[in-house]
């Protein structure tokens, strides 16, 4: 797999390459500002690139702006963004387009290398990798989701996890249920939120787009 | 044909006889649309009343006058989304006021409106004037008539007119008058429909589609309608004025009397009186607001070591009569107070200017002027019943019994000459308004020392208040830090030690500490961006604050609809306190005020960022001394940046901030 690292701190970006490179992972290019962040994307077009918001020269969100001006000329390129904090709003702009391939972690994640390298691989696979804290600040605020407010219990677990990025097998295995018991919550949930029968993993996006964007 | 002939004199007559009661109808109106409850009320009437001349001029001058109003119902009070009615920055819970206040600026709005005022005030008059000229030939003619025919000499005798038409020392044929007679009858009658034509043309000018008439184009009416307020606020003025010149004897009074008792009482009891003049002389007479000038009152001072206060030389055993005992130093210690006083013995001399406008408008247009439209109202009945004719030109006799100079003047130049009188008040209103307000400017402001001692009192107050935020903001970080990241790190410190030990000796141990450590320190990672958020929240580096707030809103367990229109960022430390603004507000809303939706309106205008939260919750909201909108009021003290809170019970809230600022360059946002 082939990987564009964008991390202005030194140790992070070097401890980052190594775990990747430990795990079959190709760093085709290790960069630190966004311009040079955006360069890497256009020229390597990778398989998914780990970008952390805030990088130089302004320190402002540049990596997330670099990310999101890529994927804007090469649709669905796979992107993990790194923070040290998150945001629904970040959260929001990142699954605007619809198309998946999106991940948006806390940095602590990396700490544990098993869950951060399933995460890179699902989101090159153009799946979704949702922080459980962005998915807990919403569940916050349940008076403000009327669609999700139809929900059971149980499909609002499904959901949460769902938004996290798992796959069917592995909320089972979560949630101690069978894989087909999943597929039914999952397809009770596209009906009550509204969302047409079609690909399944599209679905899926649109889901957790329906869960963000019903808070507003 | 025939009829509108012989109607004519009677319709011009009527005419008269509606200018005048139009004119004498407008005065009190005048007085009830100063009545808030009445304005709508009174426009609607002035409507009804130039609308009557309309259909006059349509019916009797054959002038069709259109409707010149603006169309369509008033508009309706939008409702906003917290289900609120606003007008003009005033929320009302049902449509009633917002609808009432509405339609009186609709109704106040109206171009038509400032004409309507001036048909009945000076246009309708004229032309009554005029048109009066058609019964006059006609009564002139049959009393000519009258004067040389045996019944009709017969008549007026019986009505004591015989005066009226002999002319003792001219002698003129006996068929000449008879043939004078006829002639003015025929002209007032052939001259009838005309006049009314004339009349209806004149209707149509001013009542009108305003299509752009030599009146407004070349702002006389404009012009004419701002004399006419200057004069009026003139007077307003030096009433005020007399009123200072009265506390200014009364204080000169007091000191012959009793040695100076209760000035202070006096001279701090006229300051409100005076700061309502600042104002009216502000707003009158242009230019910049004049600030209030007064110190502002010391607090009183700690006892000392033998429990007593000390106020001057004087100490006193309770704080209630230190207080007391501070109020007199306090006023008579102000320089304002002296120069108040200054400007009470002085006012007077540059207001009685005011007077000369006033006089000038009162006896040149609302008398001379209008004396002959009036004659015919009680000077006729007056002849009539006792005899006794009194001239037309009544006002002008009056003034040639004061000045006989005058008398070489014939009676009739009175009305010009009173009409340009009045004109000379309207164009020197103006100016004597601004000589009263800049008298009061040079004496009512603050002197340079006393800005500058209340700036000075301001900013000492705001930078103890700063420091003192700013030093418990660093206990608070230092103890979070103490408590929370600084212990985790010094536990996953201790567990590696234990690791290295246990490594090669127990593995399976190791491995288990390994885990507790690594979870330790996402605690303490955890801890630390809680921190952050508090210091300066990373979204409002990297996004600016309208983003920043955006995020906010979306936290929020409310539904927050954000508006934000910032051409570029405020300042960094402004945006972090507005920031923490919202946050505050956004919390009580969710938390206190039981709302539905919260509004948040951030813009930038006229050097102003200002911040608007509104939330539809049951209002009734009081910022407690030490809480959490009391500390945002100290910190935006800093950037003399103000906070307020306005919650009547029942809602909605609105918290407003103001910061004074300019705003960077614009970042280009993604939202």
């Amino acid at each position: 797999m082939r990987v564009v690292l964008a991390e202005d701190l030194y140790l992070l970006r070097e401890g980052l390459v190594r775990l990747l490179e430990a795990h079959d992972c190709t760093v085709v290019a290790a960069v630190e500002t966004g311009p040079d962040l955006l360069d890497a994307l256009l020229t390597h077009r990778p398989d998914v690139a780990v970008v952390d918001v805030r990088l130089p020269p302004t320190n402002t969100d540049e990596g997330l702006q670099a990310a999101l001006t890529a994927r804007r000329q090469v649709p669905g390129l796979p992107v993990l963004v790194l923070s040290q904090h998150v945001e629904q709003l970040y959260a929001r702009e990142l699954l605007a387009d619809g198309t998946g391939g999106i991940g948006y972690l806390l940095k602590d994640r990396v700490f544990n290398a098993d869950q951060f390298l399933d995460a890179v691989r699902r989101v090159a696979g153009g799946g979704t990798a949702m922080d459980p804290e962005v998915i807990a600040k919403l569940l916050q605020q349940p008076a403000r989701n009327v669609p999700l407010a139809r929900l059971t219990p149980r499909e609002r677990e499904v959901l949460e996890l769902m938004a996290e990025g798992r796959s069917n097998a592995a909320i089972g295995q979560r949630l101690f249920l069978s894989e087909s018991a999943v597929g039914k919550h999952t397809a009770s949930i596209f009906g009550k939120l509204d969302l047409a029968p079609s690909d399944d993993d599209n679905r899926r996006v649109l889901a957790v787009l329906a869960y963000l964007n019903g808070a507003g | 044909m025939f009829r509108s002939y012989a109607l004519a004199p009677l319709r011009c007559v009527a005419l008269a006889l509606l200018a005048v009661f139009g004119f004498v109808a407008s005065l009190p109106l005048m007085t009830a649309i100063g009545a808030v409850v009445t304005y709508p009320a009174v426009l609607e009437l002035v409507r009804r009343l130039t609308t009557v001349s309309r259909r006059l001029a349509r019916a009797w001058g054959g002038v069709a006058v259109d409707q010149p109003y603006r169309v369509g119902p008033p508009p309706a009070p939008p409702r906003r989304h917290d289900g609120w009615y606003e007008h003009d920055g005033q929320l009302f819970k049902t449509q009633h006021y917002a609808a009432f206040f509405l339609r009186m600026k609709w109704l106040g709005d109206d171009p038509a409106r400032a004409r309507d005022w001036s048909w009945l005030l000076l246009l309708a008059p004229v032309g009554g004037l005029v048109v009066l000229l058609v019964p006059a030939l006609v009564l002139a003619g049959v009393l000519l008539v009258a004067g040389v025919t045996g019944p009709g000499r017969r008549a007026l005798d019986a009505a004591g007119l015989t005066g009226l038409v002999s002319w003792p020392g001219l002698a003129v044929p006996g068929w000449a008058v008879l043939a004078a007679g006829v002639a003015a009858i025929a002209a007032g009658v052939l001259a009838g429909p005309a006049l009314l034509r004339a009349h209806g043309r004149w209707t149509r000018l001013w009542l009108g589609h305003p299509g752009l008439t030599w009146w407004q184009s070349s702002g006389f009416g404009a012009w004419l309608r701002r004399g006419g307020h200057d004069t009026w606020k003139a007077a307003l003025l030096l009433g005020l004025s007399l009123t200072g010149f009265l506390v200014f004897l009364l204080t000169l009074l007091l000191t012959l009397v009793s040695g100076g008792f209760g000035i202070a009482w006096l001279s701090y009891g006229i300051r409100p009186m005076l700061n309502h003049y600042r104002r009216l002389c502000a707003e009158w007479g242009g230019g910049d607001p004049i600030p209030d000038p007064y110190r502002q009152r010391e607090a009183v001072p700690e006892p000392g070591p033998d429990g007593r206060y000390r106020v001057g030389r004087a100490l006193y055993a309770t704080r209630d009569g230190a207080r007391r005992a501070g109020f007199f130093p306090w006023v008579l210690g102000d320089p304002a107070t002296w120069r108040d006083l200054a400007w009470m013995a002085t006012a007077p001399l540059v207001a009685l200017a005011a007077v000369i406008p006033g006089v000038l408008v009162g006896a040149g247009y609302f008398g001379l002027f209008w004396q002959a439209l009036f004659w015919p109202l009680w000077g006729v009945p007056l002849g009539l019943i006792t005899g006794f004719w009194v001239s037309p030109w009544y006002c002008w006799q009056l003034l040639t019994l004061g000045v006989p100079a005058l008398d070489v003047l014939p009676g009739w130049t009175s009305v010009p000459i009173g009409l340009a009188l009045g004109l000379l008040g309207v164009l020197l209103a103006g100016p004597v308004l601004r000589l009263i307000a800049g008298w009061a400017r040079v004496l009512l402001t603050p002197t340079r020392s006393a800005r500058l001692t209340e700036r000075v009192e301001h900013l000492v107050q705001s930078r103890a208040e700063a420091v003192d935020a700013q030093s418990a903001e660093l206990r608070r970080i230092e103890r979070d830090l103490h408590d929370g990241a600084q212990a985790r790190l010094v536990a996953v410190g201790l567990s590696l030690g234990t690791v290295e030990q246990l490594m090669d000796r127990d593995p399976a141990a190791a491995r288990v500490l390994l885990a507790q450590a690594r979870e330790t320190s996402a605690a303490a990672l955890a801890d630390l961006r809680d921190l952050v958020r508090g210091i300066h929240p990373p979204v409002l580096a990297e996004r600016g604050l309208a983003d920043a707030v955006r995020a906010l809103a979306l936290d929020s367990a409310l539904p927050v609809e954000v508006r934000a229109d910032l051409a570029g960022q405020p300042p960094a430390p402004v945006a972090t306190a507005a920031y923490f603004a919202v946050a505050e507000a956004l919390a009580n809303a969710a938390r206190h005020a039981q709302a539905g939706r919260v509004g948040v309106d951030i813009r930038h205008t006229g050097g102003l960022l200002r911040v608007t939260v509104t939330d539809d919750g049951r209002g009734g909201a009081v910022p407690s001394q030490g809480g959490g909108l009391h500390g945002l009021r100290r910190r935006l003290a800093t950037f003399d940046g103000t906070l307020a809170l306005h919650s009547p019970p029942g809602g909605p809230t609105v918290l407003t901030l103001e910061i004074p600022c300019a705003l960077s360059s614009p970042r280009t946002s993604t939202s």
